[in-house]
């Protein structure tokens, strides 16, 4: 057996994090303290941050505007979908605008959210919610309606009224989708928080980064990125769980 | 023919479908004029060239369609929507590839609103009838084609329904599979004792499976004859393809079949007589 096949991939991954640290440190002596710290100036930081309580607290408060403005998203995205896929004259009629709500920047209703919702808690959530909803409605309309008519056939043959076919077939098919939808839109979440928290009043893990950025603290500002980091990563590589598990049934997983 | 006994009654039932393109409404019939009882007990094949409606007949009976005139009667009632009262075979299975072989197998008897544990039970008696008592908790994909229908047969019979309607349910078999799945069939039906319209593009399955052949022809539909099949039963316990019955009723069967398609644009490379074919002018 070679060298390679020795090593596993988590062999791998931590051979090329520490490589990745190693160049991250060396580019850090001729760039200087102040536009880029040393990974050794990081950790410290990062221990003095959680020390003091400022990244908890400020981890708790972004977390709440993720997860209010998620399940909103959630609750209303799954339910439009639904509704659009299982009634094809609603469908056709708003594929058009949900799609060309898709295509536009959501930063830019942002002044329009503020306008109505003003800078606090409930004007975040909104802006979380318009940036998460979007992949969870379309993946959604697209189960539903992708749907094996044969097995919609072969369930009306048995008797099954129209409440049934919804509840037995039609969501059952659409699961997967559903899931993909809620990949995307966690993803789409996280980036929605970090925009409200940074162009709404300022607050959480965004109020740190523009605070650190601002004042020059680099070696701070590392620290709420990573919590960032570890956020979607964890919340994605969950539903990436969940997704397989949905899909054992299926021979061919659909990658959006 | 005691009325009693009749289980399923077709009266004079016709069917156009309509094609749409446009605003240009293209009818397109399906069945004409087209009668059929089926009494308690009996199998009954329909045989006849693509597109002579026979899915269409099948369709009706079961109520999944209605007739544009003509009736449809089920035990004597009329106008029956689809359910428990036939139990229907796919040509394609149709099983719910998220639900194990015990689900889908209850799956029609939670349509109908049974208890859980009752339909447990249910379910599991007929997947011993078909043999797969031990794949219950097994997903389809995880079956062969053959299993698989087999699940699609329990699924029908789970409902105890009056009537089994099989839309060519074992076309997508390999040939093997396939006679092993008629034998299965004649077994479970001779048992059951239940009346089944089978619908099959073989005249070997026909003969093999069928008490009566319902000849159709095509554009439209219609019935061409009816022929019984007299050979006895269980037909699997000799050479029935060796009987002169069994080779004359196939020969004028596929005779028939073959003049009913001769005019068709898709049968034209048959070379007939009369036509001038430019055979051999390249």
């Amino acid at each position: 057996m070679s060298a390679f096949g020795r090593v596993s991939i988590v062999g791998w991954r931590v051979i090329a994090l520490l490589i990745f640290l190693v160049v991250w440190h060396l580019a850090s002596i001729p760039a200087g303290k102040l536009l880029l710290p040393s990974p050794l100036d990081v950790v410290p930081a990062f221990i003095d941050e959680v020390r003091s309580g400022q990244l908890l607290a400020a981890t708790l408060s972004s977390l709440q505007v993720f997860i209010l403005g998620y399940a909103l998203a959630i609750a209303t995205g799954v339910a439009l979908g639904v509704l659009m896929g299982g009634m094809p004259r609603v469908g056709e009629t708003l594929e058009i605008y949900v799609n060309a709500l898709n295509a536009t920047p959501r930063v830019a209703f942002i002044p329009f959210i503020i306008l109505w919702f003003g800078l606090g808690t409930p004007a975040k959530i909104v802006v979380v919610w318009f940036q998460a909803v979007m992949p969870i409605v379309i993946n959604t309309y697209a189960g539903v309606q992708n749907t094996d008519p044969d097995l919609l056939e072969a369930a009306r043959s048995f008797g099954a009224r129209r409440g049934q076919m919804f509840r037995y077939i039609m969501l059952p098919a659409a699961l997967p989708y559903i899931v993909t939808g809620l990949r995307l839109g966690g993803a789409n979440a996280m980036v929605g928080t970090v925009i409200a928290e940074l162009y709404t009043a300022l607050s959480g893990l965004g109020y740190l980064i523009a605070q650190f950025g601002g004042t020059f603290q680099t070696a701070k500002y590392f620290g709420p990125v990573l919590v960032l980091a570890a956020m979607g990563m964890i919340i994605s590589q969950s539903l990436k769980i969940f997704e397989r598990r949905l899909a054992r049934w299926k021979s061919t997983r659909t990658e959006v | 023919m005691s009325s009693s006994l009749l289980k399923i009654d077709v009266r004079h039932v016709s069917k156009t479908f309509h094609r749409r393109r446009g605003k240009i409404d293209s009818p397109v019939p399906a069945l004409r004029d087209v009668s059929l009882q089926v009494t308690a007990g009996e199998f009954v094949c329909l045989v006849g060239p693509s597109g002579c409606g026979k899915t269409t007949l099948l369709r009706l009976i079961h109520g999944l369609l209605e007739p544009d005139s003509g009736d449809v009667l089920i035990d004597g009632h009329l106008g029956i929507a689809p359910g428990p009262h036939a139990g229907f075979v796919f040509q394609s299975f149709r099983l719910l590839p998220w639900r194990t072989v015990l689900d889908n197998v209850e799956f029609p008897l939670q349509i109908q609103g049974m208890a859980r544990a009752q339909r447990l039970t249910r379910a599991r008696d007929y997947l011993r009838l078909v043999g797969l008592e031990d794949f219950e908790r097994n997903y389809p994909h995880e079956l062969s084609g053959g299993m698989q229908q087999r699940v699609g047969l329990a699924r029908a019979l789970a409902l105890e329904p009056r009537i089994l309607l099989m839309d060519e349910p074992f076309a997508a078999l390999d040939a093997q599979t396939r006679e092993f799945m008629q034998i299965e069939l004649s077994r479970i039906w001779a048992q059951l004792g239940i009346a089944v319209v089978f619908v099959t593009h073989s005249l070997d399955e026909a003969l093999f499976l069928g008490d009566r052949i319902l000849l159709m022809g095509p554009r439209p539909g219609t019935v061409e004859e009816v022929l019984p099949v007299e050979l006895p039963r269980p037909r699997s316990d000799y050479d029935f393809r060796a009987t002169p019955q069994f080779l004359e009723r196939r020969a004028y069967l596929w005779q028939r079949i073959r003049s009913m398609v001769a005019d068709q644009p898709e049968f034209r490379f048959f070379p007939r007589g009369e036509t001038s074919a430019p055979v051999g002018r390249l």
